[in-house]
């Protein structure tokens, strides 16, 4: 398998008062991709649609995360979004529903390999 | 050389006024929203890798260059600390708080020749993306 994992980027996003999974999940994409200007593709030389990123976004109820919408973000890039069981709840005062923290994970790859007279490694440690 | 990232942080100091607290704050910031995972994927050497730090402050003659330096795990980290940042004055509580802008970016020596792009349209597919 060619796909070289290059880069991975973190944030995290909130929902303070109407509970939206997938505003949270969108503000933790943001919050990980304006964190960080990657130049991955220029420094090897790829066209910048070359890159695969994949996306993983963690609250508590992730079937309510509008994965289309997260995709959406990406300017450019093969983008795949899961959503999966983290983040966190927390309860308000008030006892009416939750504010809703989301993470979002970003893997950025290529399809990738040495040239043959070219970098003398390939498996990495 | 060739910039792979650049990473972005804040970070202050909300009553103690310590320029470098602040500035050290920013560059953790910087450095845990990302990970640069070429190294361990495709096998280059942390040691090759050259990093530039810019601070940014109100004060900058407070900071202490060295140890923002120090807090760098690898590579060979550079320190510069320019007019920025932003403080924030509350006179009727006689207190400042300082803002420290941290720019992390990190080079290393990649030549385009070493490695060949292959077609990942044979990947799986990927989410579909209307309108790109």
């Amino acid at each position: 398998m060619a796909k070289k994992r290059v880069a991975m980027e973190l944030g995290m996003g909130s929902s303070l008062r109407n509970q939206d999974y997938t505003k949270a999940g969108l503000r933790a994409v943001e919050n990980a991709l304006w964190h960080n200007a990657l130049s991955m593709a220029d420094a090897f030389g790829f066209p910048k649609d070359s890159m695969i990123i994949d996306v993983d976004i963690a609250v508590q109820n992730p079937d309510a995360v509008d994965r289309q919408r997260i995709a959406q973000v990406f300017p450019y890039g093969q983008v795949s979004v899961t959503a999966s069981q983290g983040g966190l709840d927390v309860e308000k005062p008030s006892g009416d529903g939750v504010t809703v923290i989301a993470h979002a994970a970003i893997v950025v790859s290529f399809d990738m390999e040495p040239a043959a007279s070219g970098h003398q490694s390939q498996g990495g440690e | 050389m060739k910039r792979m990232i650049l990473e972005m942080g804040a970070g202050n100091d909300l009553y103690g006024e310590d320029y470098t607290k602040a500035a050290r704050r920013a560059v953790q910031d910087a450095l845990h929203h990302s990970s640069l995972i070429l190294f361990r994927s495709l096998g280059y050497d942390h040691a090759d890798m050259r990093v530039h730090v810019t601070i940014g402050v109100q004060k900058p003659d407070q900071v202490d260059a060295d140890a923002v330096a120090a807090d760098l795990p690898r590579g060979k980290a550079e320190v510069r600390v320019v007019q920025g940042g932003q403080n924030v004055v509350d006179e009727d509580n006689g207190t400042i708080s300082v803002i420290a802008t941290a720019a992390v970016e990190a080079w290393l020596d990649i030549e385009e020749k070493d490695w060949v792009f292959l077609n990942n349209s044979r990947l799986p597919a990927s989410y579909p993306l209307p309108g790109i």
